[in-house]
């Protein structure tokens, strides 16, 4: 394996065709490379070429959670987001691109059992053990999606600017299909450069998890407040970051056995979260 | 072939890429302080820190690191903190205890005066099987005194 | 004098009857209270090098020439191997010996099939992946139930039964019945179990390893190299934590000598988290089907367990039923275990094993039956107490149990006050259990001491320090015994070549088994120092004692200890101590109360563990700082196995899915309650020069059963499952609520 470390947008872009994967902090990827599920012909460093630092409504995506944790510009949903996210060191390390990007912590799926996220054609989730799984889009496939500050980012209305376009985040995931199993709209050669987001009234990021800190979400509910309503965000109950069109959604969810607890949490979590942005 | 500055020493290593900075730390250069305890993330037993900030060095990969500063326990053995640990009795099997006293180190560095709040938040990254949380509480709460 | 005896001995409460050579064990006991050095908080004599990480663990160990071993493991819970071809592994790059299959049918997953030692573990991991294996899948056994229904148990059931069981519950006014369960709980240790063996000759080999039990390894090594025993040498200086999951070899030690033999080069072989959690053991699931029965004065008249213990393809029975024979006083009980034998890895001891699991059930049920009888559970608990081992009828060395619940009375009257401070969803509550476990240790276990010219002492002995501290205190004892300051005494320990035969870890036996043996042996030294010192005084040896570095005189006269050891110049003072036997006739056990403060959140689940005060009665403390580490460890555990960790096993295959630590959820410094520790501190004047029994285990017994038995004081709510997830404390509620409307949602009465 190699690591090429380009100087600039366009050379890491082209590095990244062909079977290469760009590294940032490494949080999410150095695992992925020891247990085989991501086996690149290349590494690309990418830190040199994709922008770092916080602005008003501006984030570069090479920033990392640590420094948003700690920034007072940063609007609460997103401060609080990467605050119980992780832990301090992972933080320190993860950036905003590379945790919008993270891949599920279903157990089936890390520990490589064929299942439909890597081609195969079973969830082993759904007949299986999922208490840490979906209750929304879970037909497919149970995973759920771990990123606290996806769901920030989506109650913030963030808007995301890579090498190649720009996007409603809310672009970036799709639900994985048959025909293509991929659970992000990001093409080859495509980098993460920066993210815009709206200023809102007020918002809170609640996270129910089996640790107080150090632990996936069980559920993470962002809330935002804007002049034209209200913006509702879950983690960890679908394959991708879930966006409430309603809280009565939630009374129309299909969790599987072992998640029904999840969307008594939801609720709850939700109800919560709307009082705590008035 | 990555060089590297460990505690004020510049080493050239040999390493393919892939190798984390723990392995090289341990193996090659003999700073055998840093532990590995889960060697994927979970457990902050191979904290050290990278420009004053602790990062885990099972995930860090030795060629990223070239220009920067790593400071392992080796290059903290004289921190105050190390006698409040002992003091404290902060310890029991001690494998967790220098990847706890490097992310303390940073901790105090940036806030000399952490709340318990701030302790416990900004010590949840290091796992201790031993159960010596309240003691680690109580070595940063009392660190200079 | 030497005498040979015929002593029950106790490890992890499985006891066998063995024929010893005893020293008699003359000195009397210290008076009650802290001395110069024992009883009064010491830091451990070994905290620099462990904190500046300068302690050199097994893990850390790097001989020339060393070579790595990789292990592949079987990916199934039950499988033969039909063919397995090593060449192309052998072949490899960096290869220099391959091992396999190191078993024809593996019976969980990840039980080792085939190992390759290379220069790097890289190199040795590259070419696991070109071992071929053909697997013939079998069919897993998964489901502890059905195997005692196919009768596949690991041994016997074993049923005890004491008094008239049938004619307990009929004479009882109010009976309680329910059946409770605990998970598989993984030890985690943060040094993952490994070994470094390099044979010195063909015949001599040295094992480097994380171990609770060097002697233990030793033994089992020689048996199985056939070997002597003195030609085989174990060494484990530092030690990152076992819990009672390092006390034998396993395969990873004889992949590493086997490979090692077959290279001619040391061999490193190191479990990976990942294989720590498929295949080093755990503390096994139960299934606990209760009962018990009480008059309406609260008289306990009968108490029933059926026990499953979900052990494994390998391991003991632990006993589970332990806690219901021997914590109340009732006439009538009887108890039946049973270890069912399945695909999933063996069980090993894990710190008070089965004492855990049967407190959980055992004082969970015991509120519930005081719930009914409308009795005060810590009242209930003080009219059951039993007088003496209600199995045999043996008197205890000592207990003071009473004690503990007196000194638990204030933590358990803040109940109302807690109670009344729920708010909104949360509710608060107060609940407490009783602790009884072992923890006395035994002979033989051997301690040499020795003083030089400088006046400072070393104490020798092959024991092993796991992290709990043993070695600070076994040189607060022989300072204490030497009239030495405890910075004078360094402990050598840690390899069975440099020191006599030392007890396991394991058991909370480290300080009952070697603490009296280094104070015989210390006193034995200072015995010596006072011979000369009295010749060269020209005094009597009986004015002169040994105190505060100093020889000192009835007559007030005293002089520095190196006026005399400067003496010797080479010369050395060496005592030599042994472990006296356990009191005849009677039981030796230790005791404890805990009271939990918990908030619930019954709108999501969330329980959250305020406060625990732990009172626990284990005999004189010697070292009061270490001590309350070891209760708070206990406790913290505890609360872990309570309530976030749980070993998963894929429901079709048995593969085990939290491998990893985001998964198995530890507790973390967040998660931690406020914790009180109050130690009776109260000498055993039947056991030992001490009269000290262990702490290791006793913490971590009652912390389950106090948390749950809060959560129904908080909620009403009946938990029996552990752990209490939020998903299993929201089913609880649910239940309470479909049950009785009026009660959730406000303190329960």
């Amino acid at each position: 394996m190699e690591l090429l470390r380009p100087d600039s947008v366009e050379a890491a872009a082209s590095a990244l065709r062909d079977g290469s994967v760009a590294l940032a902090g490494g949080t999410e990827l150095v695992p992925l490379l020891r247990e085989g599920i991501v086996a690149p012909s290349a590494l690309v460093q990418i830190d040199r070429v994709v922008p770092k630092g916080i602005r008003e409504g501006w984030i570069g995506a090479g920033t990392t959670l640590g420094e948003l944790e700690a920034d007072p510009q940063i609007p609460a949903v997103l401060r609080e987001a990467c605050s119980l996210a992780a832990s301090p060191q992972l933080r320190a390390m993860g950036t905003v691109a590379g945790n919008l990007l993270q891949a599920t912590r279903c157990w089936y799926w890390r520990l490589k059992f064929p299942c439909r996220l890597h081609g195969g054609d079973r969830c082993f989730a759904k007949e299986g053990l999922h208490r840490e799984h979906a209750i929304f889009a879970n037909d497919f496939c149970a995973s759920a999606h771990p990123s606290d500050l996806a769901a920030a980012l989506l109650a913030l209305r963030a808007t995301l600017k890579t090498n190649l376009r720009e996007l409603p985040l809310s672009e970036l995931y799709r639900l994985p299909t048959q025909e293509d199993r991929a659970t992000t709209t990001l093409g080859d050669g495509e980098l993460i450069l920066e993210l815009t987001y709206e200023q809102p009234l007020a918002s809170t990021y609640l996270k129910a998890m089996d640790r107080r800190r150090y632990a996936f979400a069980i559920v993470g509910v962002a809330a935002s407040r804007y002049e034209d309503g209200e913006r509702l965000v879950l983690a960890g109950v679908a394959p991708v970051p879930w966006v409430l069109e309603d809280p009565s959604e939630l009374d129309r969810a299909t969790p599987l056995p072992g998640t029904e607890y999840k969307v008594e949490i939801a609720k709850t979590l939700v109800r919560r979260a709307r009082e705590g942005i008035r | 072939m990555p060089e590297v500055r460990v505690n004020g020493q510049e080493y050239a290593v040999e390493a393919e890429v892939g190798t984390s900075l723990a392995h090289v730390l341990r193996e090659q250069l003999g700073l055998t302080g840093t532990k590995v305890a889960c060697n994927e993330g979970h457990c902050g037993a191979c904290t050290v820190q990278l420009d004053g900030v602790p990062i885990l060095s099972c995930l860090t990969l030795v060629h990223t690191v070239e220009g920067r500063e790593v400071t392992t326990i080796e290059g903290l053995r004289d921190h105050p903190l190390v006698d409040a640990f002992v003091r404290a009795d902060a310890l029991q099997c001690g494998f967790c205890t220098p990847g706890q006293i490097v992310s303390a180190a940073a901790l105090v560095e940036a806030n000399p005066d952490p709340s318990r709040e701030e302790i416990r938040h900004g010590m949840a990254g290091n796992i201790c099987r031993c159960g010596t949380y309240p003691k680690i509480e109580e070595a940063i709460s009392s660190w200079q005194g | 004098m030497a005498r040979l005896i015929k002593t029950e001995k106790e490890v992890e409460g499985r006891y066998t009857d063995t024929w010893i050579v005893v020293e008699e064990d003359t000195l009397d006991q210290w008076p009650e209270g802290p001395r110069d050095s024992v009883g009064r908080p010491a830091t451990r004599i070994d905290g620099l090098q462990r904190a500046r990480g300068e302690a050199r663990y097994t893990a850390d160990i790097q001989l020339p020439g060393m070579l790595h071993a990789a292990v592949l493991r079987g990916p199934y819970a039950h499988a033969r191997v039909k063919r397995l071809d090593l060449e192309a592994a052998r072949e490899a790059p960096g290869v220099r010996g391959v091992l396999g299959p190191i078993q024809e049918e593996v019976g969980y997953p990840g039980q080792a099939v085939a190992a390759v030692a290379a220069d790097t573990l890289a190199q040795a991991e590259a070419a696991l992946a070109l071992v071929e294996v053909q697997w013939e899948e079998l069919e897993p056994l998964l489901d502890p139930d059905e195997a005692v229904a196919r009768d596949a148990l690991v041994s016997d059931a074993r049923t005890s039964e004491r008094g008239d069981v049938e004619r307990g519950f009929a004479e009882a006014d109010v009976i309680v019945e329910a059946e409770y369960r605990t998970q598989s709980v993984l030890h985690n240790s943060m040094e993952t179990h490994q070994a470094i063996c390099e044979w010195e000759a063909r015949d001599r080999l040295t094992v480097y390893i994380s171990t609770q039990f060097v002697w233990g390894i030793r033994e089992q090594v020689a048996e199985h190299y056939e070997l002597p025993p003195d030609q085989v040498r174990v060494v484990c200086r530092f030690m990152g934590g076992g819990f009672g999951s390092k006390n034998s070899p396993d395969d990873y030690t004889y992949i590493a000598a086997d490979l090692a033999r077959e290279t001619g080069r040391p061999v490193k072989c190191a479990l990976t988290r990942r294989d720590e959690n498929l295949a080093a053991g755990h503390r096994n699931a139960t299934i606990q089907r209760l009962r018990a029965g009480a008059r309406s004065d609260g008289t306990i008249t009968a108490l029933e367990g059926d026990f499953v213990n979900a052990t494994g393809w390998g391991g003991w029975v632990s006993s589970t039923g332990g806690p219901m024979e021997l914590l109340y006083g009732c006439e009538s009980v009887r108890i039946t275990e049973r270890g069912a034998k399945l695909n999933s890895s063996p069980m090993k001891a894990f710190r008070a094993p089965g004492f855990v699991e049967g407190t959980f059930g055992l004082e969970c049920l015991i509120d519930e039956l005081a719930a009914k009888l409308g009795l005060d559970p810590l009242e209930f608990r003080r009219r059951n107490h039993s007088e003496h081992d209600a199995v045999d009828g043996r008197p205890f060395s000592s207990k003071n149990l009473l004690e503990c619940y007196t000194r638990a009375q204030p933590h358990w009257e803040r109940r109302e006050q807690v109670r009344a401070s729920s708010d909104g969803p949360w509710k608060r509550g107060v609940g407490l259990a009783s602790q009884i476990w072992y923890g006395g240790g035994g002979p033989p276990s051997y301690a040499w001491v020795r003083v030089g010219a400088h006046g400072r002492a070393v104490v020798v002995t092959a024991m092993q320090d796991i992290g709990t501290g043993s070695a600070t205190a076994m040189a607060q004892i022989a300072a204490e015994e030497l009239g030495l300051p405890v910075d004078h005494v360094d402990v050598s320990l840690g390899d069975t070549a440099r020191g006599p035969y030392a007890s396991i870890s394991a058991g909370s036996s480290t300080i009952p088994s070697m603490g009296p043996a280094v104070r015989a042996a210390a006193a034995d030294a200072a015995r010596q120092i006072i011979e000369i010192a009295a010749q060269r005084f020209e005094l009597e040896e009986r004015v002169l004692s040994l105190h505060g570095g100093r020889i000192v005189s009835a007559d007030g006269g005293s002089w520095p200890i190196e006026e005399i050891t400067g003496l010797l110049e080479d010369g050395q003072i060496l005592g030599k101590g042994s472990r006296g036997p356990n009191p005849t006739g009677m039981r030796v056990l230790t005791f404890g109360v805990q009271v939990a403060e918990v908030a619930v959140d019954v709108e999501t689940g969330e329980v959250r563990v305020d406060r625990i005060a732990a009172i626990h009665d284990v005999g004189r403390v010697i070292n009061p700082l270490g001590a309350s580490s070891q209760v708070e460890g206990g406790i913290i555990q505890g609360l872990g196995h309570t309530l976030s960790e749980e070993r998963l096993l894929d429901p079709r295959t048995g593969a085990v899915l939290t491998q990893t630590l985001d998964s198995y959820r530890m507790p973390t410094i967040a998660d931690v309650p406020e914790i009180v520790t109050d130690l009776v501190d109260i000498p055993d004047a039947h056991l030992t020069n001490l009269g000290s029994k262990g702490l290791g285990e006793p913490p971590i017994v009652p912390t389950a059963a106090a948390i749950a038995n809060a959560i129904r004081d908080a909620t009403g709510a009946d938990v029996r499952s552990l752990p209490i997830t939020r998903e299993e404390m929201l089913r609880a509620l649910r239940e309470a609520r479909e049950r009785r409307p009026e009660r959730v949602g406000a303190p329960a009465a």
